[in-house]
């Protein structure tokens, strides 16, 4: 765990004195924390981290300093995701990162500069941020530390914080490839940190229908039963267009569990939405 | 040593006028302590702590009885008003000679990084809540004594950071809430106007888990200093 302790407008050597105040009262004793100062507080902390058995690391912020206190010894969590093929590696990696604290970091190793490449467009859209990039051996290796994820409000016109994603799936079980793609990219998505809406409709309906997911298999991937079901839980939202249900002779009694009917409205609001990006299968 | 046992033990070894105030950051209602009511009165948060010591006052305030907005907004009860987020406020008060100081100071401000539902007050001998903060309000000499009482166990020295606003809130509440090391305030305005605090009092917030502690050295030295 990393605990962050905000400190801004005190200047050394007051900055000092409170830090080793916070380092010996920790609940947990040996917490990394990290001190959001102001610049002028920095002068003197690397002793207050030695007395406390610290190491010390400064960096610079938009406007403030971040002094990373971390204990002598402390070894950071590492992954090395050679081989892993796409999307693995993302879904990997926010998987391990969705069990950090804010503040705490992760190691990842690829023998593969476009997978790290990759990663890091995935781990900088989630909010968090790389810190450090190296080589070692014939491995690559990227720092990535956890960031609090700004919430964009509903309605933002910032296409830069669309953090929310629409799947829009249109052929249903009929094209395996895009049905598996529809999942697969819901599950990076959320790996990602993105809130996903799946919206089936036309012959995507078909998807919903209660057990025919189970029935569209590749021996590369799970059953796609098994990925819809593995989004649900991930809190994937999952709208089945009325109108092409009708068609279809689909009722809400017809529905796999957790799918839910909607309306044209409901369709094109979630595309009117600017913090939504859409993707098509 | 319970709560109840460690207000009794600080009320009679500083001679404490009231009692030192236990206050909690709740996040729903559901979080409200048993029993606890709703306060009777909109009041502004210090005054919520000036009644809960002087007149064993107990009960929660929402953002509904909370009448001082930057001292809410800080304890994350309600959104910080936009003409005190960006320092207006306080330039227009006469705190500050130019903007740029009121954006810096309203910048340092210590405040907590999500919202809560509201204040929960009792005096520390009656709280049946595990308190987040107890903040005392004392004479100098209480201070200095509650200080060494701090330092009596391992050395070192205290630092206390404030800025003459958002006192009782921010200094003695979010501040010493959120570092878990106390601090010392002076009051602001607000505080010094509407919740009668003594001209020769000044402020003091504490980790609960130090208190048990500071009554130890407060014992020692009762018995060395008289």
């Amino acid at each position: 765990m990393v605990k962050t302790v905000k400190a801004l407008g005190i200047r050394s050597p007051n900055a000092g004195i409170l830090a080793g105040n916070v380092l010996r009262s920790l609940e947990m004793p040996g917490e990394e924390v990290r001190f959001i100062v102001s610049p002028g507080a920095e002068a003197g902390m690397d002793a207050v981290a030695r007395k406390y058995g610290y190491s010390m690391e400064l960096n610079r912020l938009e406007k403030d300093l971040e002094i990373r206190m971390i204990p002598s010894g402390k070894t950071m969590e590492e992954i090395d995701v050679t081989g892993e093929t796409c999307p693995g590696p993302v879904i990997i990696v926010g998987e391990r990162l969705s069990g950090l604290a804010i503040g705490e970091r992760l190691k990842v190793k690829s023998a593969s500069l476009d997978t790290l490449a990759d990663l890091t467009a995935a781990v900088t859209a989630s909010g968090s941020r790389i810190v450090g990039e190296e080589t070692e051996g014939d491995r690559h290796v990227i720092t990535v530390e956890k960031c609090e994820k700004k919430e964009t409000p509903v309605g933002t016109l910032s296409a830069a914080n669309r953090d929310r994603v629409l799947v829009v799936q249109s052929n249903g079980t009929g094209n395996a490839e895009r049905a598996y793609a529809t999942f697969i990219f819901s599950k990076v998505a959320v790996s990602m940190g993105k809130k996903v809406t799946i919206f089936l409709l036309m012959d995507g309906v078909s998807i919903a229908r209660k057990g025919s997911a189970a029935g569209v298999k590749h021996p590369a991937f799970a059953p796609l039963d098994q990925l819809m079901d593995e989004m649900m839980k991930a809190g994937v939202t999952m709208y089945a267009c009325e109108l092409s249900a009708t068609f279809r002779g689909i009722t809400e009694n017809d529905l796999a569990p957790g799918v839910k009917l909607a309306g044209a409205a409901t369709y094109i609001q979630l595309l009117s939405d600017p913090t939504y990006a859409v993707v098509n299968f | 040593m319970t709560y109840e046992m460690i207000g009794k033990e600080l009320i009679e070894l500083l001679g404490l006028k009231g009692s030192p105030v236990a206050v909690k950051l709740v996040s729903t209602p559901s979080d409200v302590p048993a029993g606890y009511e709703k306060m009777t009165k909109k009041e502004r948060h210090c005054q919520f702590v000036q009644d809960t010591r002087l007149k064993g006052v107990t009960g929660y305030a929402t953002r509904g009885e909370h009448l001082c907005k930057g001292g809410a907004a800080v304890m994350g009860i309600e959104p910080s008003p936009d003409l005190v987020a960006d320092g207006t406020t306080y330039q227009k008060l006469g705190n500050f000679k130019t903007i740029e100081g009121a954006v810096e100071t309203v910048h340092a401000i210590p405040k907590v990084d999500k919202p809560y539902y509201a204040s929960v007050y009792a005096p520390l001998e009656k709280a049946e809540f595990e308190p987040d903060v107890v903040v005392f309000i004392v004479t100098p000499r209480q201070a200095l004594r509650l200080s060494q009482a701090y330092l009596h166990t391992s050395g070192g020295r205290i630092s206390s950071d404030y800025s003459g606003i958002q006192s009782l809130c921010a200094d003695a509440v979010v501040a010493v809430r959120e570092r878990g090391v106390p601090n010392m305030t002076l009051g602001c305005n607000g505080s010094r106007k509407y919740s009668g605090i003594a001209e020769d009092e000044v402020i003091l917030g504490f980790p609960p888990k130090e208190l048990g502690a500071m009554v130890e050295a407060l014992k020692a030295f009762k018995q060395k200093w008289g």
